[in-house]
């Protein structure tokens, strides 16, 4: 509580006028269950350990990872719809950790979501206009026909022909079932919208149509994303800050030009490296990091710095000591000691701020070449 | 590169590309009567069905029609010189009398009205407890859960042919205890489905969605689960009513069901079995009638599921394929009468209860 | 050891189900008033001295809890009670009236089994030929009719008409194996094919459904396309995935199957305990229907826990926890 307030203090450029969301240590547990007649719990699984953030006002956060990093787990403790195991959530001055549904109600209005797959984000027994006038219904603002404009009105906001408020799911495309589940959460003009990997499930040019709409949406209302996706170009194109996810933990974090101009952590670079370039040239002459080996299991996850089994630039001490978040200034690999700085600002920041952070032992300096098989020698 | 390149406008294209299709939606109850028109054994075991609750409303008027009421015994007309029935079509009586000298039709009639009432009413009944405890178990899981399928278990595992005897005995046979009794065995079953199905409902990212624009737990129960379970449960209630009216006759037969004088096919039967020798008419045609009735449900039980689950007849089509190509290639066999959309199809995805409690 | 513990959890919690049974079943049926029960008894026109008396003579005046416990005391060292009416053990009573039941239940589901799983097989393989609609057909009518009236059509067009042309090989009522196996056959083979009808019905459908839809997994491709002959694909692979949830349903099955014993005794006239508890349910004779429904309760546990044994070693999946 205390270190955070310190945090807040030391940095002007997220103060709590800024900050819609702040996100305090939070740590959430799966219990792992056996046994057939008496049922016991056998372990935990570590979906998300120990990770405070802040989303900004206006802006979007991206959060970036691979399957069971545990960014959808944190997305939805975000959300309220699960409970978390420790830590706080702290969404517009309010605390709305673990509060009732009851409690939960008004603030669902402010918080909203979008989900992955618009095939199974839809009801398929429900007409679009009652998918999208949903929300107007159970928070009882709009009824009868003034409803019926609203959720037309929403419609033809996100490129829906209004005409089909009587049609099923089953009758409208991939990207136009996305557009539903945005009109959806848009109805009821919340001030955070997360999106869950919106876009994984669509062909690439309806992505582009999808995350032009966002785009769109977020200058016409002022909003605020919490922005999930494997894909880092994806990312990249919406996001002010961007955070990288691994095994539970935030492994590095930054304003989007610090972290994908200048990566510090291997697992960014490794990440970065796979992903597919345009251009084939430029692609044939980078240098592709293989990580080798699969995630770890969340269940036991590895001691020390939870990347380090499968880090080409792993020690001994990488195994032993957890590394830290600490701050880097864009030119250097070295962190920004805490004494050594001199405004005080940079000395410590927060994931989602406007300090580049990344835990690691031995952060990669700019143009450095990672010990790992380079993509012309694998053709 | 990347997709700032593909810079739509992000409204129009696609809503431009169905701009000709019909603006009404259609749902998925229209599109399963569409495909369930189409299967002739299906229609014709609507129109049985139809036809027998038609018949079962208006048998009064075939009562005065013939001039026999139902329970009315016609020693002199009905009766031959030994005393026994006499066959169809002979005084009057259409399709010959009873023991005692009733119209065998219009008996069989009144018995119809016992049946169908008996096999709906549990039915409903059940299929009403059982969603609503299904639905609760299955969303709401712990406690609520393991009662329940501990309860199911020893239900659909319990002799219950013997409990109903001896239950009806304890309480006086009648008509109500033949319902309680009936519902009592049936609506674990259902639950039972209801539950699965709502487990794999549940797991749905709109049930997510619903939850997160705050949707309470009944809300989001009988909004946005219910609707999604009254296919299967359509499927399966349909299923039931012919295992209900069975199992109201067996208890009949037994002698614990509808008591006489009053008409059921149960008890019919039951007195038939003493007369196959002198009136074959009196076993044949109530047989005749109980089983056209379960099985015209039955056919349309199955056609429903698989007018829901078209999936089930491209499984059987992609089989017949792949045999027709490997025939071809043997040059050997001969094919098998194929085509058309038969009332039985396999029992994938939409649950099969198989067989309620009732059979025997 | 993993099985004799898993055994032994599984005959315990079988314990306290027979217990729940035999409790349900005795305050159920002794809630109701003493003197209607001594009353039937005794007779219409029984005095109130005799009454009484056949009160007395049965315990019927003790404290409910009392007769409780000398119930469960009798239970736990296999004594289930005395005829109201012979006085005879209950045990005993059972005991003699067992032989045609098991008779009936073996056979039956020996025929029920075979038929069904292979009418299902070979209905799947061939899915929309003239067999496969043929037994469909059967099948829906085997799934329509009633137990009794499969009985007394078979009596009706079966036994009478062979039985008055002089064949009297097909027989009704019980002939025990100890007069000849020819004959015991003889008089059990339509209460058999009776039991089985409707449950070969079930089977088939399940299993040709099961079939089917397990001839359409990624993994019977593979085995196909690995160049396997058909008949391999469909007994090596397909038959053993498509067996279990068999299996399965045969536990449920195993309820559904007195009753049908119950019927088809009374329909053939076979004497076993099935038509001896009937009997006793017309004359309120107590203890034997209680006997009844606690020798029931004991052999669905016992059947259940054969049957998921059964389904263990079929699935290697499924692992006994």
């Amino acid at each position: 509580m205390a270190d955070t307030a310190t945090n807040a203090a030391r940095t002007p450029a997220t103060t709590d006028d800024n900050v819609l969301v702040r996100v305090e240590n939070v740590v959430k547990h799966f219990p792992v269950r056996a046994g057939g007649f008496v049922r016991h719990t056998v372990g935990q699984v570590h979906a998300v350990d120990d990770v405070s953030l802040v989303i900004e006002r206006g802006k979007t956060l991206g959060l970036v990872g691979e399957t069971g990093s545990g960014k959808s787990t944190l997305a939805r403790c975000v959300a309220g719809l699960i409970p978390v195991t420790s830590g706080k959530v702290i969404f517009d001055g309010r605390d709305i950790t673990n509060i009732s549904r009851r409690a939960m109600r008004p603030l669902r209005r402010e918080v909203q979501m979008i989900f992955q797959d618009p095939y199974s984000s839809l009801n398929p027994r429900r007409r679009v206009g009652s998918i999208i006038g949903e929300p107007f219904i159970i928070h009882k603002t709009a009824t009868g026909a003034e409803r019926k404009r609203q959720v037309q009105e929403l419609m033809e906001r996100v490129g829906l022909n209004p005409e089909h408020y009587n049609r099923f799911p089953a009758e409208f495309s991939g990207g136009q079932r996305q557009r539903i589940g945005v009109a959806r959460a848009l109805a009821l003009r919340p001030k955070l919208i997360i999106c869950d990997e919106p876009v994984s499930a669509l062909d690439v040019s309806i992505q582009a149509q999808v995350l032009n709409l966002l785009a769109d949406l977020q200058q016409e209302y002022g909003l605020s994303y919490l922005f999930i996706a494997h894909d880092l170009e994806v990312v990249r194109h919406v996001s002010d800050k961007v955070a990288v996810m691994y095994l539970g933990r935030v492994g590095e974090a930054g304003p989007k030009d610090d972290l994908y101009g200048h990566p510090r952590h291997p697992y960014t670079v490794a990440l970065l490296s796979a992903a597919p370039a345009a251009d084939p040239d430029t692609a044939a002459a980078r240098h592709r990091v293989i990580l080798t080996g699969d995630v770890p299991s969340p269940i036991d996850p590895p001691a020390g710095c939870r990347f380090h089994p499968r880090c080409p630039k792993a020690q001994e001490v990488c195994s032993r000591e957890e590394p830290l978040l600490v701050p880097y200034q864009e030119s250097g690999a070295e962190p920004v000691a805490a004494g050594a700085a001199a405004t005080g600002a940079a000395a410590t920041g927060i994931v989602g701020g406007n300090i580049h952070l990344a835990a690691c032992h031995f952060p990669v300096a700019d143009g450095e070449t990672l010990a790992s098989v380079s993509a012309k020698e694998l053709t | 590169m990347s997709i700032t390149e593909v810079d739509f406008q992000a409204h129009g294209v696609e809503a431009a590309q169905e701009a000709a299709a019909p603006v009404e939606g259609r749902s998925q109850w229209q599109l399963t009567w569409r495909r369930l028109r189409g299967d002739r054994v299906s229609m014709i075991a609507l129109g049985v069905v139809v036809l027998m609750i038609v018949l079962a409303i208006i048998a009064p008027v075939f009562a005065s029609i013939t001039g026999h009421p139902p329970n009315t015994a016609y020693p002199i007309q009905g009766e031959n010189a030994a005393g026994n029935p006499i066959g169809p079509f002979t005084n009057g009586f259409w399709l010959g009398t009873d023991s005692t000298g009733r119209d065998l039709f219009v008996r069989i009639l009144y018995g119809a009205r016992i049946s169908l009432f008996v096999g709906v009413v549990t039915t409903a009944i059940a299929a009403f407890l059982g969603v609503t405890v299904g639905l609760m178990a299955g969303y709401f899981g712990g406690i609520i859960d393991t009662l329940l399928a501990r309860l199911t278990d020893t239900v659909l595992a319990f002799p219950y042919v013997v409990l109903a005897l001896a239950l009806a005995e304890a309480f006086g046979p009648s008509l109500t205890i033949i319902l309680v009794l009936i519902t009592f065995f049936s609506w674990a079953g259902i639950a039972r489905i209801v539950r699965g199905q709502t487990l794999s409902i549940k797991e749905k990212e709109y049930i997510e969605a619903a939850r997160s624009l705050g949707a309470g737990p009944f809300r989001i129960m009988f909004l946005d689960i219910l609707p999604n379970l009254l296919a299967p449960v359509l499927v399966v209630a349909t299923l039931y009513i012919p295992q209900a009216i069975v199992f109201e006759a067996t208890l009949s037969f037994l002698g614990l069901g509808i008591q006489p004088p009053t008409a059921s096919w149960g008890n019919m039967l039951a007195d038939a079995q003493n007369f196959y020798q002198v009136a074959w008419w009196y076993l044949a045609f109530p047989a005749l009638f109980l089983l056209i009735t379960t099985l015209a449900f039955n056919l349309l039980g199955d056609g429903i599921r698989d007018a829901m689950d078209p999936r089930t007849e491209r499984l059987i089509a992609a089989r017949r394929m792949r045999g027709r190509r490997a025939r071809a290639r043997k040059r050997a066999g001969s094919e098998g009468t194929a085509g058309g959309t038969g009332g039985a199809g396999p029992d994938t995805n939409f649950p099969d209860p198989v067989r309620a409690p009732g059979g025997s | 050891m993993a099985l004799l513990g898993y055994l032994i959890r599984r005959i315990l919690t079988g314990i306290v189900v027979v217990w729940l049974v035999a409790t349900a079943a005795f305050f159920l049926f002794f809630s109701r008033p003493v003197s209607t029960v001594a009353r039937e008894l005794a007779g219409h026109a029984a005095t109130p001295q005799v009454i009484n008396e056949v009160i007395n003579n049965l315990g019927l005046n003790q404290p409910k809890m009392t007769q409780y416990w000398h119930f469960l005391n009798n239970l736990v060292h296999g004594n289930l009670g005395y005829s109201y009416f012979t006085q005879e053990s209950v045990d005993t009573m059972l005991k003699q009236d067992l032989p045609p039941t098991v008779s009936l239940v073996i056979g039956g589901m020996i025929l029920w089994l075979v038929t069904g799983i292979a009418v299902g097989i070979i209905s799947a393989t061939r899915a929309r030929s003239f067999f496969d609609r043929f037994s469909n057909v059967v099948v829906l009518i085997g799934l329509s009719m009633p137990v009794f009236v499969i009985g007394e059509l078979l009596i009706w067009l079966v036994f009478q008409p062979l039985y008055s042309h002089g064949f009297t090989w097909i027989n009704i009522g019980y002939s025990g194996i100890t007069s000849g196996f020819g004959t015991f056959l003889g008089h059990m083979i339509l209460p058999w094919i009776t039991l089985a009808a409707v449950q070969a019905a079930v089977y088939t459908r399940l299993t040709r459904g099961q079939l089917l839809e397990t001839l359409g997994e990624d993994y019977i491709r593979t085995a196909r396309a690995k160049g396997l002959s058909e008949r391999r694909v469909i007994f090596r692979h397909a038959v053993r995935g498509a067996l279990t949830p068999v299996v399965s349903q045969l536990g449920v099955d195993i309820g559904q199957l007195l009753g049908g014993v119950v019927v088809v005794e009374t329909v053939f006239g076979l004497g076993g305990i099935g038509q001896v508890s009937v009997q006793a349910v017309f004359q309120d004779n107590l203890p034997v229907i209680i006997g009844f429904v606690i020798i029931a309760a004991v052999f669905v546990v016992f059947a259940n826990i054969v049957v998921d044994l059964v389904y263990a070693a079929l699935d290697p999946r499924v692992r006994i926890m």
